[in-house]
């Protein structure tokens, strides 16, 4: 008897709980909906950048930029309303994955910083001016990590796993590893919105599936594209204090204002993780290249190759998170360097200069 | 004349041969779902490998194995080792990652070879002790929930590894989220199906089957009334290639060598937990029907058998409790009965690829999920907290499973084992009864110190102590130097039970208090067998 209705109770249990979970996900697959549903309140960058390019629903798309630049009238299939709203959604996490902007973050953006460890990364720290750097004249800069030309050459070979890689996986490893965070699922709305909206800029600046196109990645400096002296740590830190300093921090910690993320941190747990092809000593190409074509803001182009890749030398050897993949140990380290080393570095430069300690900075010690 | 004799003969045996070949039938029945599951949901490959695994694994292991009782075939832990070691090498189902697996079951093959030959290796073994088996089961069982849970959703895979605890949360978040609401419900049904049949006691063997019918005939429903285009519900799909043999060759080939290099700990880990279980299953069925297999021929089998199996397209085999329990419930213990049983497997699959094909994946999800949750037993937990060192290291071989990965957890698991072992034999019984220094246990150079801090304070505190290593059944040279400088530098008696009396002399002389009542039981035992060691002083 006692072990019938134990019985009965069991089933009982486990029917009530499979319920109740299909009840919890009916109801959150109705709001994951009704934000589809809903108008996009666009961030102010995004709301200019769209407009310029003439995102509107309707039969035909017409790129008014290329049309401006070039005089053709190039005409592709238009968008749907749902579709004007999957790419406004993108331009949105895209501007600003935290969601700072944004009047509740985690509905805006699709849950973005559930992805990311730290508060500093957003994809358009790296993918500047939403994905679509231009200079004054309205030309899109070589080796500016455009996402419109990311998504046309997308269909390639990767070339440092020697994978086809697609474009959501290769959003995957952005997560996992520029910002150090977790991957969304590949079916997840987060990864179709920005898909989309990288799409529409493909699209937008006439970028053909096929076509090489300077835009896409960075422009890689490699040690033969220097006078050969030798990547330096002393020299690169003397730059660093120099030329980057004033914006990401004595120690490269980023600079906040408001709440907002005016410099995002270059080491420390808000930064990419040792696994990212932004560390020096996985790929020693990318970030130096990143630096000579995107660095410092408004004076793009300026540094010499030798100094980018002392400078990307010196930032790959500050602290920061290990890679999911290196093991527990190596983490541990990381993450012991990283509580460590800020204090010694700063008591260091406190006895070398003999003046007051200087502020602590923002980011670091959340 | 000579044939009517024989078919005398056959009818005389009839009987058992028939009750041999109904134990098989429902062997076959039992493990053909599971097989399928475990290639399809938790190893990346077709469900073929999975068959054949149960077909070919199964046979070698019950021609190559004495045990009556042993039931080999695919494993889930085997299968999930599997999937997580390929994911980040190559797309599942492909056929590099196909080559990849064969692949590395052929290492872990060679690798449990060499567990065969080198005999202390294979001894290792024995020393992984029972908390960390379940501590590890345990932990699997977890894994194995987490695991299914996005193909439970009808989503696809996390391809790549992380911490395993946070991709489980962030599967549960994104089935809720974007998860395949058909597909949910198939799983809740084949789940909620199975769970209902599971409480009857005689349909038990049956629950999965139940379950997988219930899933399969409500996807079939779907299907029917909203179409296959709006259901989006993954089917296991095309099986036409099932053949007799299905002959298959393991890539060795130049290009996938920083490959076959990179999977090469998750194959030392395959070999290892296939090992595990089988000389842990081995070892429990053993006491479960009295008799006794020696180990070293399962790992034998098991050897030999994950050397072959990657050349038939075949997933490695190990032993699997639940079909061994199985098999002992049923109880007709024969190695025809689990050999018919790879036979009938074989017919099932060649008559019925065309139902098995409909199979919806949701529902093979529910089954791995309901399989993990029955490696969790609180039966089996229970024991294990009573003390505190067995308790901590069941926790840490349960937690590594979860927090690392599996290569990480058996490492880890191995360790303890022998930690575990080495600290028992290092911390011996010692007890101040009166004045009599009782040591139960080892006295060697491990176990020297601890004896040696008691012995101190007790001749600090008593005059005349009697040292009564009667019951060390070891004393290596150092513990001998050790009693010899005791008894020269400070004229502490030894208890002897050779010569009883002196012994109570002491005893009598000592003061009442001092005594007790615990001293009287600690008198020596007369009649052991083992005396050479002691007749040194």
């Amino acid at each position: 008897m006692s072990t019938l209705t134990a019985k009965l109770a069991k089933i009982v249990l486990l029917v009530l709980a499979s319920g109740g979970l299909y009840l919890l996900a009916t109801h959150q697959h109705g709001q994951r909906e009704s934000i589809r549903q809903a108008a996009v309140a666009l961030t102010p960058d995004c709301a200019e950048k769209l407009g310029r390019y003439g995102l509107a629903s309707g039969e035909h798309y017409q790129s008014p930029y290329v049309l401006q630049r070039t005089g053709a009238r190039i005409t592709a299939r238009g968008y749907s309303d749902e579709d004007v709203r999957v790419i406004q959604r993108g331009c949105n996490i895209v501007d600003d994955t935290q969601g700072h902007l944004a009047g509740d973050a985690d509905r805006e953006r699709w849950n973005t910083t559930r992805f990311i460890r730290g508060t500093h990364l957003s994809c358009d720290h790296c993918h500047q001016s939403i994905g679509d750097k231009q200079d004054a004249g309205g030309n899109p800069m070589k080796g500016s990590l455009n996402l419109g030309a990311s998504w046309a050459m997308a269909d390639m070979y990767d070339r440092f796993t020697g994978l086809l890689l697609p474009f959501e996986l290769r959003q995957m490893q952005c997560y996992i590893n520029s910002s150090n965070g977790y991957k969304p699922n590949i079916a997840d709305d987060v990864i179709r919105d920005v898909t989309a909206y990288s799409r529409f800029l493909s699209v937008a600046l006439d970028y053909r599936i096929g076509n090489h196109h300077d835009e896409q990645g960075v422009d890689e400096i490699p040690a033969s594209a220097t006078p050969k002296q030798g990547d330096d740590h002393v020299r690169g830190e003397a730059l660093y204090k120099q030329k980057c300093a004033h914006c990401h921090g004595p120690q490269a910690f980023g600079l906040e204002a408001d709440g907002r993320v005016v410099a995002p941190a270059l080491a420390g747990p808000n930064s990419w993780n040792m696994q990212s092809r932004n560390y020096f000593y996985y790929v020693s190409t990318i970030l130096p290249g990143f630096i000579c074509r995107n660095m410092p803001p408004g004076q793009e182009n300026t540094l010499p190759n030798e100094e980018c890749r002392d400078i990307a030398y010196y930032i790959s050897n500050l602290p920061r998170p290990a890679g999911d993949r290196q093991g527990p140990l190596v983490a541990l380290r990381q993450q012991m360097l990283m509580k460590v080393l800020p204090p010694l570095l700063r008591l260091t430069e406190t006895v070398r200069n003999g003046e007051a300690p200087v502020e602590r900075e923002s980011g670091h010690d959340r | 004349m000579k044939s009517s004799a024989l078919a005398a003969k056959f009818w005389l045996h009839w009987p058992t041969l028939n009750g041999n070949l109904l134990v098989g039938l429902t062997l076959a029945l039992v493990t053909l779902p599971q097989a399928v599951a475990f290639s399809v949901t938790l190893a990346g490959v077709p469900p073929h490998f999975g068959i054949y695994a149960a077909i070919w694994g199964v046979l070698f292991c019950s021609l190559l194995n004495p045990s009556r009782v042993f039931h080999g075939g695919p494993n889930t832990a085997m299968s999930a080792t599997i999937g997580v070691t390929l994911l980040p090498v190559a797309p599942p189902f492909g056929a590099e990652y196909m080559g990849y697996a064969l692949t590395l079951a052929l290492m872990a093959g060679m690798i449990q070879l060499l567990f065969f030959i080198v005999r202390p290796l294979g001894r290792m073994l024995d020393l992984i002790s029972e908390p960390v088996i379940n501590g590890m089961i345990c932990g699997i069982g977890f894994f194995l929930i987490f695991r299914s849970l996005t193909t439970f959703g009808g989503l696809p895979l996390n391809t790549e590894v992380e911490w395993p605890l946070w991709i489980a949360w962030q599967s549960f978040l994104a089935v809720l989220e974007i998860g395949n609401l058909h597909a949910i419900e198939v799983g809740l049904i084949t789940l909620i199906a199975c769970v209902v049949v599971q409480q009857f006691d005689r349909l038990r063997n049956w629950a999965i089957l139940f379950g997988i019918a219930a899933g399969t005939l409500y996807s079939q429903y779907l299907n029917a009334r909203l179409g296959p285009q709006d259901t989006l519900i993954e089917q296991i799909g095309n099986l036409s290639s099932i053949g007799f043999v299905f002959p298959s060759l393991p890539s060795f080939n130049q290009e996938a060598m920083p490959d076959i290099i990179a999977i090469l700990p998750g194959a030392l880990t395959l070999a290892l937990l296939g090992l595990f279980q089988t000389v842990a299953a081995l070892r429990r069925m053993n006491r479960k029907i009295g008799g006794f297999t020696d180990s070293r021929k399962a790992i034998f089998s098991d050897a030999v058998s994950n050397c072959l199996l990657p050349f038939l397209s075949s997933l490695p085999t190990c032993a699997s409790f639940n079909r061994m329990w199985l098999v002992h419930k049923l109880g007709n213990h024969s190695r025809i009965a689990i050999a018919s049983s790879a036979l009938w497997l074989l017919l099932l699959v060649l008559f019925l690829a065309d139902l098995i094909a409909v199979i919806p994946m949701p529902a093979m999800a529910g089954i791995i999920m309901l399989l993990g949750a029955n490696m969790i037993n609180w039966e089996d937990i229970k024991p294990h907290l009573q003390s505190r060192p067995e308790a901590m290291v069941f926790a840490a071989s349960f937690l590594s499973v979860l927090f690392l990965d599996l290569f990480g957890a058996v490492l880890v698991g191995s360790v303890l084992a022998i930690a575990y072992s080495k600290w028992e034999q290092a911390h011996p019984n010692i007890s101040l009864q009166g004045n009599v220094l009782k040591i139960r246990g080892n006295l060697y150079y491990g176990s020297l110190p601890v004896i040696e801090s008691t012995y101190h304070s007790a001749i600090a505190r008593v005059d005349d102590v009697i040292v009564d290593f009667s019951e060390c059944y070891y004393i290596d040279p150092e513990g001998i130097r050790w009693l010899a400088a005791v008894q020269a530098g400070t004229r502490v008696p030894f208890a002897d039970p050779r010569r009883g009396p002196t012994r109570r002399d002491h005893e009598r002389a000592a003061p009442p208090e001092r005594r007790g009542g615990a001293g009287r039981r600690t008198r020596p035992r007369r009649g052991r067998p083992d005396r050479r060691r002691r007749s040194d002083f």
